[in-house]
This record gives structure tokens, C-alpha cells and sequence, in this order.
């Protein structure tokens, strides 16, 4: 998996519209975000909130399934499958890489907001919470895989969740509105902005936290059921 | 038949299926320990679809295939002995072709040098280009280096020199043949007759998902007729055979017995003193075999081999 996940890295690297998406467009929006912080009303766990929903849906959502989507595409998938290495181990090299750029370009961004503004009263409910959104995204990425043909198709193929989960994060972090706390738990990573600006500030008890994890984590679930019911390793012909 | 433990390729009855369509329907044979079998057959045969299954891609419908004795499924125990050159590159285009070999090579489950193994198909000169910047002809040889990485007891090559010049062609027999000679067997499809005359020990033909003939070079051409052919005026004398005739005064005769039949015409033409003009008699070929596969399909005819 090793060998696989230091060859996608470098391919990452190499592909400039790629490493644009997972890196330059989700550092952009964090600059702009921590620069007008006070027209988002200033709190950090608003800022965090949103800059862990948009730079995951830019750099594992949409980074993954474009990724797996272009791997599929140009048959390395097959390839790579020709060898001795399991499927998960496959899934795992392209996958891990992407993760793992994503969750420390987090660190340094939201390293940046605790400089720049307070730090979180509950951190470790922030890390628990990026942890879920992380997987929720990677389980999402999965599904709309087996929805897209091309690396095109998936700066498409992506947008409906990625703009539902954006509008959730804004509508609970941006307006306040608590006159549909259901509703906003239930859109993909509404519990999570919850927990984190709740963690941020204080105001939600470690308890709650935890239990705001579940929506999530139902997102992922139910993602990966519908992944596993739309995967398939090579192109459709 | 032979037993599925001690040859390295073994089907026996597999069927595929995509939907309605039969892309291989009750597929039977072997491949012996250092043969090189060449598959072939005309397009959509179900060549790629049998090799597919062999290399563990396809999932049969029904029948078996046992890979090295086992299941071609069972990655761990069978790919670390067996190489695969897929039809089409499968290279990720920002990697380079040394990285390329690494990587392949290092979930292979064998060892290697990639710069000798570039070096032994023809790309020293192309190590740190990169895959996108590789001509048709450079990707099929970075493909079959990855394919002998590590030199395994089994190598798949699916129409290995599509997109070759003669030159680089040759030069990928000259490996294959030294990979025979080091006890490798080998698997093939083609779509170039000719290597396969020159190379397979035992040649499967296929059409419409079946085998229609499997044999070695001579044993396929000696099971079908040869082709006396002649033009002549015999006027209302009755010819020395079932001849047919096409047009004016050209005859044909398909026989598998050309020495007597000729003999029998020369007589009867002194006899009967008629010229026999652009007399010709030409035994079959593997091209006529397969030409005949479209127009006559037979049911399998298995000359001598070992399954």
C-alpha cells in the first residue's frame, strides 16, 4: 500500500489542475475566511466550521473522486490489480495520500486560526469531529465514484453534495437559525459544524459532542453501502 | 484431460456472459509447463475475455479456470508467479517509466532490477521520461516489462506487439523466447498470424466465444484440406473428381488427399489430351484456417497436442 500511496502523492504533485484542487483552492478560501473572519461575526469555531467543510468537500471529496475516477479511466486501477497487492491495499495507496494532505493542510489552517483568534475550548471534540467529516467525505467520494465516468464528470458529479454540504455549514454557522436543529443535523456534516462551533466556544458539552458524530457517521454508512452497490474497477464499455 | 494440479493454465467448460451477449460459451483447454499457446480468433472471439478470467478480472459464469493450481482469484498465492501485459497500457501518465516499473514491480510480489529490465526490452534511453510523453509502441514494451518483472513462471500477453515496429517486434520475441527457454509459460493472443506460426508451440483457434480448432502449427494444417487448382477446356468430357468450377474454365478441388487426386488429374488430362493451365496445389495454412473460421464454423477439431 506503501508503494502505491508515495507513487500517488507524486502523481498528485505532478498533475497541476489536481494539486490545484486539493491544495490552492481549499488554502485560498481558508486565507480569505481568516482575512474577513469578522464579516462571519469573528468566532473561531465559525471559521473552523466552515473551512473543515469546505477544504475536505475540495480536498477529499471532490480530490478522491476525481482521482479514482481518473485512475479507473486510464486503467491503473486494472493494473494495479493485475498484481499481488489485495483491493483494499489499492483503495488504501490512492486513498490514503489524499487524506493525509488534506487533514495537515487542516492543522495549518486552523493552527492559523487559533493564532490569529481564541483557542477551542474542547479541541479534542474538534479533532473527533474532523475525524467523522474526513470519513463521511472519503465514503461520499466512493459513492459518486460509481456515478462517474471521467475526471471531468466528477467536477460535476460532486457539486450536488458538496454545494448541499457548503449550504448546511453556512446556513448553521452564518445565519444562527436553530428553527430547524433537525433538519440541519440531518444535511451531510450539519451535526458536525454544530459540534465544532458548540466545541470551539464551549457551549457543547463533550456528551452531546460525541453524539452529534452519529448523523456523520450515518452520511458515511449509508455512502458507503451505496459505494459498494456502485463500484466497479474498470470502465463501462 | 489433463490433471488441473500439474499444468499451469487449466479451463475447463468456462462460459462467460456479459447480460445476453456470450462472449465465451464452454471453453476447454490447457497450457503445459514452458509451452507458449497462442490464442487466437477473429474479433469479439472472446480471446481477451478468457485471458480476463485466467488473469482474475472476470468472473466466469460458469466452468473453471485454474491458474498455477489455484484459483487465478487468490492474488496472494497465484500473482506473485505470474505476469499479466493487459491489452491496453493502464500507466499513469505523471509517472515515469522506471517509477512506473517500480511501482508495478513492487506489488508484484517479486524482485528485480527496473534498469535492466528497461534496458531488456528497449526503453534504457526513455527511464525518466515520463509515461505521457511515451510513443503507442513504448508504452506496450514498458507494459511487457512490467509483465516479466521478476521473470514468473507464467506470463499473460495480450496481443503484446500491437503498435510494435518490425524492429521492436522481433526484439520482444527474442525475450519471450528466452523466457520460454528459462521454463516460462506463456500465454498469448495476436492478431499477427505470423508470429504465431513462427513462435506458439500449440495454436487455439477461437469464434464466437468457442474453440473451433487447437493444435500445434503442423498438426492444424495437416487436418485440413489442401487446394488443387487449374484452368482448362475439358469440353463435354467429365472431370477425374468432384471438381468445382468457377466461371469459364477455372477448377478447384479441396481434398485432403492432394497427391493421388493429383495424379489422377495429370492421367486424365494426357489421356484425355487437355491442357491443365496455372495448375497449382497448395496445402492449407493458418490463414486459410482461419478464414474458414467465419465462413465454416466446425465443431472443435483437436489435432494431436496434450489436452
Amino acid at each position: 500500500m506503501l508503494h502505491i500511496a508515495r507513487a500517488e502523492l507524486r502523481m498528485l504533485w505532478r498533475n497541476k489542475v489536481v494539486a490545484a484542487c486539493a491544495v490552492l483552492m481549499p488554502l485560498a478560501f481558508a486565507v480569505l475566511l481568516i482575512v474577513m473572519r469578522d464579516r462571519f461575526g469573528g468566532a473561531g469555531g465559525t471559521i473552523a466550521a466552515l473551512q473543515i467543510i469546505v477544504m475536505a468537500g475540495f480536498g477529499v471529496y471532490i480530490t478522491a473522486t476525481t482521482t479514482l475516477a481518473a485512475r479507473r479511466q486510464t486503467l491503473l486501477l486494472k493494473r494495479l490489480r493485475s498484481t499481488a497487492i489485495a483491493d483494499a491495499g489499492i483503495l488504501g495507496g490512492l486513498l490514503v495520500p489524499v487524506v493525509v494532505l488534506n487533514v495537515v493542510q487542516l492543522l495549518i489552517v486552523l493552527a492559523a486560526v487559533v493564532a490569529t483568534g481564541e483557542f477551542p475550548v474542547n479541541g479534542w471534540l474538534v479533532a473527533v469531529h474532523v475525524a467523522a467529516v474526513e470519513a463521511m467525505f472519503l465514503a461520499l467520494a466512493l459513492a459518486t465514484w460509481g456515478l462517474t465516468g471521467t475526471p471531468e464528470q466528477a467536477q460535476i458529479t460532486t457539486m450536488p453534495v458538496f454545494i448541499l454540504a457548503l449550504g448546511a455549514a453556512m446556513w448553521i454557522t452564518l445565519t444562527g437559525s436553530r428553527s430547524q436543529v433537525a433538519l440541519q443535523r440531518s444535511l451531510p456534516g450539519g451535526a458536525s459544524v454544530e459540534a465544532i462551533v458548540g466545541a470551539w466556544s464551549g457551549t457543547v458539552p463533550g456528551t452531546q459532542g460525541l453524539l452529534l458524530t452519529l448523523p456523520t457517521l450515518a452520511w458515511a454508512l449509508v455512502a458507503l453501502l451505496a459505494a459498494i452497490r456502485l463500484f466497479r474497477w474498470e470502465p463501462r464499455h | 484431460m489433463s490433471d488441473p494440479a500439474a499444468v499451469p493454465i487449466h479451463v475447463d467448460r468456462l462460459t462467460c456472459r456479459y447480460g445476453e451477449f456470450t462472449a465465451v460459451d464452454d471453453l476447454t483447454f490447457t497450457v503445459e509447463r514452458g509451452e507458449i499457446y497462442a490464442l487466437l480468433g477473429t474479433n469479439g472471439a472472446g480471446k481477451t475475455t478468457t485471458l480476463e478470467a485466467l488473469e482474475g478480472h472476470r468472473i466466469p459464469t460458469s466452468g473453471s479456470v485454474r491458474v498455477l493450481a489455484a484459483s487465478p482469484t487468490d492474488r496472494g498465492r497465484v500473482r506473485p508467479r505470474m505476469g499479466v501485459m493487459l491489452q491496453e497500457s493502464g500507466f499513469a501518465a505523471e509517472l515515469t517509466a522506471e517509477e512506473s516499473v517500480d511501482l508495478i514491480g513492487a506489488i508484484s510480489g517479486r524482485m528485480d532490477d527496473s534498469a535492466r529490465l528497461l534496458d531488456r526490452v528497449g526503453l534504457a534511453g526513455k527511464r525518466r521520461t515520463r509515461v505521457a510523453q511515451l510513443s503507442g509502441g513504448e508504452r506496450r514494451r514498458l507494459d511487457f516489462a512490467t509483465a516479466i518483472y521478476g521473470s514468473p513462471e507464467l506470463v499473460f500477453l495480450d496481443e503484446p506487439t500491437t503498435a510494435l515496429d518490425p524492429a521492436a517486434r522481433d526484439h520482444l520475441w527474442e525475450v519471450v523466447m528466452q523466457l520460454r527457454e528459462a521454463g516460462t509459460t506463456i500465454l498469448m493472443t495476436t492478431h499477427y498470424l505470423e508470429e504465431a506460426e513462427q513462435y506458439a508451440d500449440r495454436i487455439g483457434l477461437m469464434h464466437a466465444g468457442r474453440l473451433e480448432h487447437e493444435g500445434s502449427l503442423a498438426e492444424l494444417v495437416a487436418a485440413f484440406p489442401a487446394h488443387i487448382e487449374f484452368r482448362a477446356d475439358p469440353g463435354s468430357r467429365e472431370l477425374p473428381g468432384s471438381f468445382e468450377r468457377h466461371g469459364a474454365d477455372l477448377f478447384s478441388l479441396q481434398t485432403r488427399s492432394p497427391q493421388e487426386d493429383l495424379l489422377r488429374l495429370l492421367r486424365w488430362a494426357e489421356a484425355e489430351g487437355v491442357g491443365l493451365g496455372g495448375l497449382r496445389c497448395t496445402p492449407s495454412s493458418l490463414t486459410e484456417i482461419f478464414r474458414g473460421l467465419e465462413r465454416h464454423p466446425e465443431p472443435v477439431v483437436r489435432v494431436g497436442g496434450r489436452s
